[in-house]
């Protein structure tokens, strides 16, 4: 009975005074269910900025950069802790957090400002030498000094890499405009060293190395935080000379080329001394070995006759001269035999020598 | 009640983010700040971080770029002590050093009032260095004369004596010489004496290659006639070393010296008649001296 009685006060409510339904009624509630729609939207539209104001904090860091985030402006981190690598992180919206992305692994380049002729960046685009002045001008024309007081065109591209990326962004205000200026003061200094010649010429490697030296020792003492990758330098002769640089270097080159030819004429004659000397050595051994070898021979030969000698000397003597004749006379061109005279004596021939007639290659004779 | 409840809390928040807004201030890492209360420069200066301070106008924060600053003067003639007309220009890295001296010194702490009052010193600097020292001790071969370096710690060292002693609250990290150059009209002098300086080494590169290249082929020459005489010299020891050898054997002939003589004779004999001779002879010469006993006039030629 109880429960009976209670569930009506429960599901009912109590009879309200009936009043009858008017139109400013049906609007009130019409305006109360808005005023209820309008209040969930404004709370999901909320909870939807909050979302995107949290959301709003991720960033990504490339594979070529580092980030460091400043909260409330000082870094979160000391030093190398403070730097983020790549990949996906997260840090409070601005204002209280800001993240500050760095390059770091892409190499960075600079180009010297102050030792180059003077070029429009449509010379320079298509790669045209201007007509030069009669003068350099200042502040227009770059040029550096060299030791021995004379002008020349240089410039230099310097590559690096940022190591210390917080030096670098948070230590000075144009990093790079500290390299550069570097890099000028390395132009001239090492320009200030070396002679023209050696310059353009005798010690590019040199120079070259030394301008990159000079860059790296500044960049060290002002710990900007890089490190340098490479050097390259250019180097020309003032435009208003360049006629008369070309006309020396050809002038050394023809010096060279007469050189190189002295050098080839000395090879030549040297190994022709030196082969004419051997083949006269080999030629007094061959000749020594030989006339040894002969003696030797004749020796043998002696022992080998001279039993048969001694039995007839005469005899013997007369038998080898016979046989020599006989070997002798067939080998001869012409032979001739002058038989005696009625009275026993020997005939007497007369015979006129002339020169030798000259060959057909030979001069004429003089008439 | 729950309305009333997120109303609250979203006045509260806002409140509180209007509240950081007035009362607080962010220094960047790369930052210095000055707070000053009524005009008057208040407490040492603020570190990077997040800071407490009273709004405007009890308080105003004045924020400096604490990096260190790039700057270049500008390419000023000068001359030098053997009074050649030289042109500068340096660059120089500074910073602040002291914000409130910066401050009190620049108005608002302009940088670029600080920078015009560097580019006076500089200029003054310049002219004290460049006067004292001559064209040889900023280009020079010989290592020992060049002070190139000396001349640059001297410029900055006249630069910062010079900030210090006015305490502009600024300090020089580093300092170089940016550029050195001629005017005009002299960089024309100079291609005249450079030209005149190619024109020497054109004769020479010409007169010494050709009197280089004599030197080389006497040298050459004298060196082949010696060689060949060494040789000659060397051939006739040999061949006195093969006589001195075969004399040796002579005491082989000793036994017989009339037979020795005799083959010897003999071979000489068949030796010059070995080739091309023409023999004339007549009935003494044996084996023809068999003809005597014939009579005969017939002249005999080979075939």
């Amino acid at each position: 009975m109880s429960d009976e009685h209670e569930h009506p006060h429960e599901h009912e409510p109590p009879p309200a005074p009936t009043r009858p339904v008017t139109p400013d009624d049906a609007g009130s509630q019409a305006l109360a269910e808005a005023l209820r729609s309008s209040f969930t939207i404004v709370k999901f539209v909320m909870a939807a900025l909050v979302v995107v104001f949290l959301a709003s904090g991720l960033f990504q860091v490339g594979p070529q950069e580092k980030a460091v985030i400043l909260r409330f402006g000082k870094p979160v981190g000391h030093e190398q802790e403070a730097l983020l690598g790549p990949g996906l992180h997260w840090s409070f919206p601005y204002p209280i957090d800001e993240v500050v992305r760095i390059p770091i692994t892409e190499i960075q380049k600079v180009s010297s400002t102050i030792g180059w002729y003077y070029l429009t960046p449509e010379q320079e685009a298509a790669g045209i030498t201007p007509s030069p002045g009669v003068s350099l001008v200042p502040g227009k024309d770059g040029y550096v000094i060299t030791a021995d007081r004379n002008i020349i065109h240089t410039r230099a591209t310097l590559f690096y890499q940022v190591d210390q990326p917080i030096h670098y962004m948070f230590d000075f205000v144009s990093a790079s405009n500290t390299v550069q200026n570097d890099l000028n003061n390395a132009l001239l200094y090492t320009a200030a060293h070396f002679k023209v010649d050696d310059i353009l010429y005798y010690d590019v490697e040199g120079f070259r190395d030394a301008v990159r030296q000079r860059v790296s020792s500044l960049v060290d003492k002002q710990r900007l935080g890089i490190t340098v990758k490479d050097c390259t330098v250019d180097r020309t002769a003032p435009l208003q000379l360049k006629d008369i640089f070309d006309q020396v270097t050809e002038a050394r080159q023809n010096q060279i080329k007469a050189l190189d030819d002295a050098h080839s004429e000395e090879n030549r004659l040297t190994n022709s001394a030196d082969w004419q000397a051997a083949s006269i050595i080999n030629v007094a051994q061959s000749a020594s070995t030989n006339y040894v070898q002969f003696v030797q021979a004749d020796a043998n030969v002696f022992s080998g006759l001279l039993t048969n000698y001694l039995v007839n000397p005469s005899l013997f003597k007369q038998q080898q001269l016979v046989q020599m004749m006989g070997r002798a006379l067939t080998n001869a061109n012409f032979k001739a035999y002058l038989p005696t005279t009625a009275n026993g004596e020997p005939t007497e021939l007369r015979l006129m020598l002339n020169r030798e007639p000259p060959g057909p290659g030979s001069a004429s004779p003089a008439p | 009640m729950k309305r009333n409840l997120v109303t609250i809390i979203i006045a509260a928040v806002l409140l509180i983010i209007f509240a950081l807004l007035l009362f607080t201030f962010q220094v960047r890492q790369s930052e210095v700040a000055v707070v000053t209360t009524f005009g008057r420069i208040s407490g040492p200066p603020c570190e990077p971080g997040l800071h407490l301070r009273w709004p405007w106008p009890i308080q105003q924060v004045y924020k400096f770029d604490q990096r260190i600053q790039d700057f270049q003067d500008t390419f000023g003639e000068n001359y030098t002590a053997d009074s050649i007309t030289l042109m500068t220009s340096v660059y120089v890295g500074w910073k602040i050093s002291d914000p409130a001296a910066f401050l009190n010194s620049f108005r608002e702490g302009s940088i670029a009032a600080a920078q015009s009052q560097l580019q006076s010193i500089l200029t003054s600097a310049k002219a004290a260095m460049v006067g004292s020292n001559t064209l040889s001790a900023f280009v020079n071969a010989d290592q020992s004369q060049l002070k190139f370096d000396k001349i640059q710690g001297d410029i900055e060292q006249f630069v910062q004596s010079e900030l210090r002693t006015n305490n502009y609250g600024i300090q020089i990290e580093f300092l170089g010489i940016k550029q050195l150059g001629l005017p005009a009209s002299v960089t024309q002098t100079v291609f005249d004496r450079m030209k005149a300086e190619r024109e020497v080494l054109i004769s020479h590169a010409l007169n010494e290659g050709q009197a280089e290249a004599n030197k080389i082929r006497a040298k050459a020459d004298s060196q082949a006639k010696i060689t060949l005489a060494d040789a000659q010299a060397e051939a006739t020891r040999i061949e006195g070393v093969g006589v001195n050898e075969a004399a040796t054997t002579l005491r082989t002939f000793e036994e017989n010296p009339d037979l020795a003589v005799f083959m010897l004779r003999l071979r000489a004999l068949q030796d010059s008649l070995n080739q091309k001779s023409i023999v004339i002879f007549d009935q003494r010469t044996p084996p023809f001296d068999l003809f005597q006993s014939i009579s005969t006039n017939a002249w005999g030629q080979s075939p």
